[in-house]
């Protein structure tokens, strides 16, 4: 599904925020992303997501390499993956409806969508992603209106739109209280086991990684530090990531 | 602190004290000299006004009162006016648009349409609305489309200026959020950007609509059509009770627009 070989990425001022990073992901499986700050996660989903233009390495979505593409074949090849970050970023003077209906846009051109129509059929199916999410109810409602958690909620809701088979998360549940990032977290797993969908999500709470990921990644100075699955990972390693921060 | 030991701050104290009073002296000398090199280079005559003041009455007293009776002559040119301003903002939103959107660094596709789309939005605020008139009446003869194609260019100057800086200051996330959902640059301008940004720019059209109700009455001066025009050939004619009543009807209608402008903007925000 997802597979990313030796992907390096040295910024212009010569920090390398990452150095030869190898991970891979299969459909349904939920990988947590765990390190301290600077450890280079967030660099690490921008150059999967192809925001950010790795300085080497490899990131193969399905058959597709997306690093070694740019412009209309990158755009077109990086469909299948969605992303969703700390802020929800919805458009805050759009009803929630038309968020989550705007993530489909990729996949339509014509001048009805570039006039800032969207499709009765995505308007249709957009109901069903906000009822995946448990939000029917505010369909009409506007994005900016929303709390913080039923915000993330509707950009998930706009991920799953997208129609993808790979779910970047960056931080999704940093800025919720603990029941809501619960609650998105749930959601996550849910959208992982039942759509089997890819789900990569950088956290910084170990407790959630525990309880929903399949596998946590370690990473540590832009290097994978460790890549287990949930149940042979003792704590003391996982804390250990975050030990030399203190120190 | 011992009296000798603080010697030497008081006397810093002192110096700088007195140097700021200096430099205050230097400002209000260096402020008249503005004032009077002004004054010359107008050529201010205060003793003309106070002796021309006789014929200035004469005239008040000839419009005296508003020809009431001539009312349903102003009201063509009055909508012409309203519609002049209407259209010069209509045609002026239609041409800032693009135009901000080359002109704002955070969505420009690139450099050289940023410095293009920037300078011709300089040089249609630096062109005055007159001097535009002037073209377009050469153009296309006397009326009120000159007057409407001046300030629809003029108008590119300060819409296009405001509308850039308002897509400079929008947050950037939902954008660049639809643009990772694989939606093409005009799905995002239209999805993302308008939706953001539309209360901002109506605001500003409103503002400038206001804004060109009162430039094309002076338009009309040059020939391009409105309550300016009948302005101009009652005063040519001395028929000072019509231009009373045109005055009035001006006013009105400055009025009016100002505040339902205001009234809207406010609605918006």
């Amino acid at each position: 599904m997802l597979w990313v070989c030796g992907l390096t990425k040295r910024y212009p001022d010569g920090k390398l925020a990452l150095a030869d990073f190898n991970l891979n992901i299969e459909a349904g499986e939920l990988v947590v992303v765990l390190g301290g700050n600077g450890g280079g996660k967030t660099t690490l989903l921008r150059c999967i997501s192809r925001t950010l233009s790795p300085t080497a390495g490899e990131i193969w979505l399905n058959d597709t390499n997306l690093a070694a593409l740019s412009g209309e074949r990158l755009r077109q090849a990086r469909l299948p993956l969605a992303m969703i970050w700390q802020q929800a970023s919805l458009v805050r003077r759009r009803t929630v409806l038309s968020n989550v209906a705007s993530g489909a846009l990729g996949r339509y051109g014509g001048p009805w969508t570039a006039l800032g129509g969207l499709p009765a059929v995505e308007r249709r199916a957009a109901y069903d992603y906000l009822s995946a999410v448990g939000l029917v109810a505010l369909a009409g409602q506007r994005a900016g209106t929303l709390s913080g958690g039923q915000a993330q909620r509707v950009a998930i809701a706009r991920a799953l739109a997208q129609q993808p088979q790979v779910l970047l998360a960056d931080e999704p549940v940093a800025s919720l209280d603990p029941e809501a990032a619960d609650d998105i977290m749930r959601l996550l797993r849910r959208l992982a086991t039942q759509e089997q969908l890819a789900v990569l999500c950088v956290l910084h709470q170990i407790e959630l990684a525990y309880s929903y990921a399949d596998r946590v990644v370690g990473i540590r100075d832009g290097r994978i530090a460790f890549d287990r699955p949930c149940t042979e990972l003792p704590r003391d390693v996982v804390r250990q990531l975050y030990l030399s921060e203190a120190a | 602190m011992s009296l000798d030991a603080a010697a030497p701050q008081l006397a810093e104290r002192s110096w700088t004290g007195a140097t700021r009073l200096a430099l205050r002296v230097v400002l209000v000398l260096a402020l008249l000299a503005i004032v009077v090199q002004a004054a010359i280079v107008v050529r201010a005559r205060p003793q003309d006004l106070i002796t021309g003041a006789y014929g200035m009455a004469d005239i008040i007293r000839r419009a005296m009162p508003p020809d009431f009776g001539k009312i349903d002559v102003v009201w063509w040119p009055a909508l012409e006016t309203i519609d002049l301003a209407i259209f010069g903002t209509l045609g002026g939103v239609i041409m800032a648009l693009p135009l901000a959107i080359l002109a704002a660094a955070n969505v420009t596709p690139s450099r050289f349409f940023y410095y293009g789309a920037r300078g011709i939005i300089g040089f249609a605020r630096a062109v005055p609305d007159l001097v535009w008139a002037l073209l377009f009446v050469t153009a296309v003869g006397l009326g009120p489309f000159p007057g409407a194609l001046a300030l629809s260019v003029h108008s590119v100057g300060m819409l296009g200026r405001l509308f850039a800086e308002t897509i400079e200051q929008m947050d950037m996330a939902p954008i660049d959020a639809l643009a990772l959902t694989g939606a093409r640059r005009v799905q995002v301008f239209s999805h993302g950007i308008i939706p953001s940004i539309l209360p901002s720019l109506l605001g500003i059209a409103l503002y400038r609509f206001d804004e060109n109700i009162r430039s094309s009455l002076v338009l009309g001066f040059v020939g391009a059509g409105g309550i300016g025009f009948e302005l101009m050939s009652a005063m040519s004619l001395f028929q000072y009770q019509l231009v009373s009543l045109l005055l009035i009807v001006t006013f009105v209608m400055v009025i009016v627009a100002e505040r339902l402008s205001a009234l809207l903007r406010n609605r918006l925000g």
